[in-house]
């Protein structure tokens, strides 16, 4: 396979993108870039994107009831008449309930099947996602996809009085990860007159120096700082000073205590966002409504309990969505494996009390702290359909697979490589969980 | 066949007492005696819309070996979309010529257009194949009931079904292969990550 060019990663790169680029790249603070990814937007993908945000900044968010959401009806017989999984069902119900539900396991199985006929295939991207519930994941989606996010960043940050105004010249966001093996590399925004994006890795590894990741975020001065709560201890860490208008923080559970160390370091707000790579953007926290903000009005949100049935307002279930931006993988009553209850804070709808997915942090023989991401890429190449690792109070740590194969000892030596070859450890088989697998889990505390 | 249509026995019968004009030869070149084209310019133009002569060709066109019947078959259609329900529903938006065309072109691969008419079974298979190439289920059935009934009585459904579910495994195929290319994993612009 051929490496793509810089124009198919930037087809609407200028020569300021372009010296933006090379800033970020040649900088002398700069880390060891691992990868190279770009925004593929067209000239008419950046359009497409930009009426995007605009129909984003004006929409109302439905109360979340079948009734009320008019895009509902012909978006069900759309998705029954172009993807696959539904179309092998027949005609689409008169009613969602009717609609059997999915959850990671179904797509896990084959995505391929929730692609619908429209997709370009020449176009789809993919998102992995190690998720917690146990199934690793391939999501299809497109460059349009990707940059639709940011309408909803927008939305969100709209709340807390922040409007984005990084341009040309500037750089737009820093994406920090925290792990010994990390995507990185560096791209410019053309919806926002291309503006820089960096995602790196504060593993020091991946710089030349460690001081240099202080020097190089200084240089950089993003205008928003994105990341999980991990990699954000990693940065109070370094005691940069920036004055970023505002933190993003995903995929993990950002607790209080945490978040008002960063306001306070950052002294700007700081969005706990509800973020799937099936889904995209959901909801942001906002203490006012003491809880998480729904951010899409083309998607719905139910919550069922055990059995598949609706809740009512204000009890607790499973939070499932139907709908969404990514029309690579239109989600009819997407189980997320994730529990809230839904209420409303005036006329908004509010995902209250979110279970998010708190991190885990494992530690090795060697006393070194290792956290959940890690473990699944040792584990990514054996493409386990579920899996499950305890650590006990004694440090000994307990894999349990689904589907144990001739594999297992290859599937040891990997977890052994990683946390150290003295370190003990039982695999053993997993059987289907009934309720939501708690992926991770540990009873040391770093 | 998201729509309820009219009741099969209806079509059976008016299939049943097909006029013998209609299973006469079509005319190619020097051959036969009916002008097929005509017949499906006639039968749209009384459902509301002008097929062009271009769509009509096909209907003119091919070698009595190869073409005769299918063209047949395409006659024989043609009286069959003229009974009394077809005419009461608003057709213009139903794929009426692939019907004549293609689906003629399917039918006539596995069965004499004569055959259709005087083997009650085919005769079901033609009233049922109209139907759904058009939209519709008989009065009174299921979906997956009416679905069910077609694929088992039709060897052209059959083999429509089966070229379908090679199609969509060959998109699934691609889909999968798509996914896992070096170039979807790298271009990922998202100003969050999960």
């Amino acid at each position: 396979m051929t490496e793509p060019s810089d124009l198919e990663r930037y087809p609407t790169l200028t020569e300021d993108g372009r010296r933006m680029l090379e800033r970020l790249r040649e900088h002398p603070h700069a880390p060891i870039f691992r990868n190279a990814s770009g925004n593929r937007l067209t000239p008419e993908d950046v359009e497409t994107v930009r009426a995007f945000e605009r129909e984003v900044s004006q929409a109302i968010i439905g109360d979340q009831r079948e009734q009320s959401s008019p895009w509902l009806a012909e978006y069900l017989a759309r998705v029954y008449r172009e993807v696959p999984f539904y179309r092998a069902m027949g005609g689409a119900p008169r009613r969602l309930s009717d609609v059997p539900c999915v959850g990671r396991a179904d797509l896990a199985h084959d995505v391929a099947r929730f692609v619908p006929d429209s997709a370009p295939i020449e176009r789809l991207i993919n998102f992995r996602t190690s998720g917690t519930t146990g199934h690793p994941l391939l999501i299809a989606s497109h460059p349009v996809v990707a940059a639709s996010y940011l309408a909803f960043h927008r939305r969100a940050l709209l709340r807390f009085g922040v409007t984005l105004r990084a341009s040309r010249g500037d750089v737009g966001v820093v994406l920090l990860g925290y792990q010994r093996k990390c995507f990185t590399y560096v791209s410019v925004t053309p919806t926002l007159d291309e503006a820089g994006l960096v995602k790196l890795n504060l593993y020091p590894e991946d710089w030349r120096d460690p001081e240099d990741r202080r020097k190089y975020l200084e240089h950089l001065a993003p205008e928003v700082l994105a990341g999980d709560p991990i990699s954000f201890v990693e940065l109070l860490k370094l005691g940069v000073a920036l004055r970023p208008r505002a933190l993003l923080s995903t995929s993990m559970t950002l607790l209080p205590a945490l978040r008002r160390e960063l306001e306070e370091w950052f002294a700007c707000s700081v969005v706990d966002l509800y973020s799937l790579n099936e889904a995209g953007p959901v909801a942001a926290f906002d203490p006012s409504c003491g809880g998480h903000v729904l951010l899409q009005h083309r998607l719905l949100i139910e919550i069922l309990d055990a059995t598949g049935k609706p809740l009512p307002r204000g009890q607790r279930g499973e939070v499932t969505l139907t709908g969404g931006f990514n029309f690579c993988l239109p989600l009819v009553r997407y189980r997320t494996g994730d529990f809230a209850s839904l209420s409303l804070c005036g006329t908004e709808p509010v995902l209250i009390e979110l279970e998010g997915r708190a991190p885990v942090q494992f530690r090795s023989q060697a006393g070194v702290w290792l956290n959940n991401i890690e473990v699944t890429h040792a584990l990514q190449p054996f493409g386990l359909r579920q899996f499950q690792l305890q650590q006990g109070r004694d440090g000994a740590l307990r894999l349990r697979v689904a589907g144990l194969g001739p594999e297992l000892p290859a599937l040891r030596a990997a977890l052994l490589g990683l946390f150290g070859s003295e370190q003990a450890l039982t695999v053993e088989e997993l059987d289907e969980p009934s309720g939501k697998l708690c992926q991770f889990s540990s009873e040391l505390v770093p | 066949m998201e729509r309820e249509g009219c009741e099969l026995s209806r079509l059976m019968r008016h299939i049943s007492e097909t006029p013998l004009e209609f299973l006469q030869e079509p005319r190619l070149g020097q051959h036969g005696t009916v002008a097929v084209s005509a017949v499906v310019g006639d039968l749209c133009r009384s459902h509301g819309f002008e097929p062009g002569a271009a769509a009509l060709d096909a209907f003119a066109i091919g070698t009595p070996k190869s073409d005769r019947n299918r063209l047949r078959v395409s006659l024989l259609l043609t009286w069959v979309l003229g009974e009394s329900w077809f005419h009461a529903t608003d057709l213009r938006e139903a794929p009426l010529l692939p019907l004549l065309l293609q689906g003629a072109r399917e039918l006539s691969e596995y069965a004499a257009a004569e055959k259709l008419v005087s083997d009650p079974e085919r005769r079901e298979e033609l009233a049922r194949f109209c139907l759904a190439r058009l939209g519709f289920r008989p009065q009174g059935e299921t979906r997956a009931q009416a679905e069910d009934r077609l694929t088992s009585l039709s060897a052209a459904e059959r083999a429509r079904v089966l070229h379908a579910s090679r199609e969509a495994e060959e998109r699934a195929r691609a889909v999968r292969e798509a996914l896992v290319r070096q170039a979807a994993e790298e271009s990922a612009d998202k100003y969050t990550r999960e």
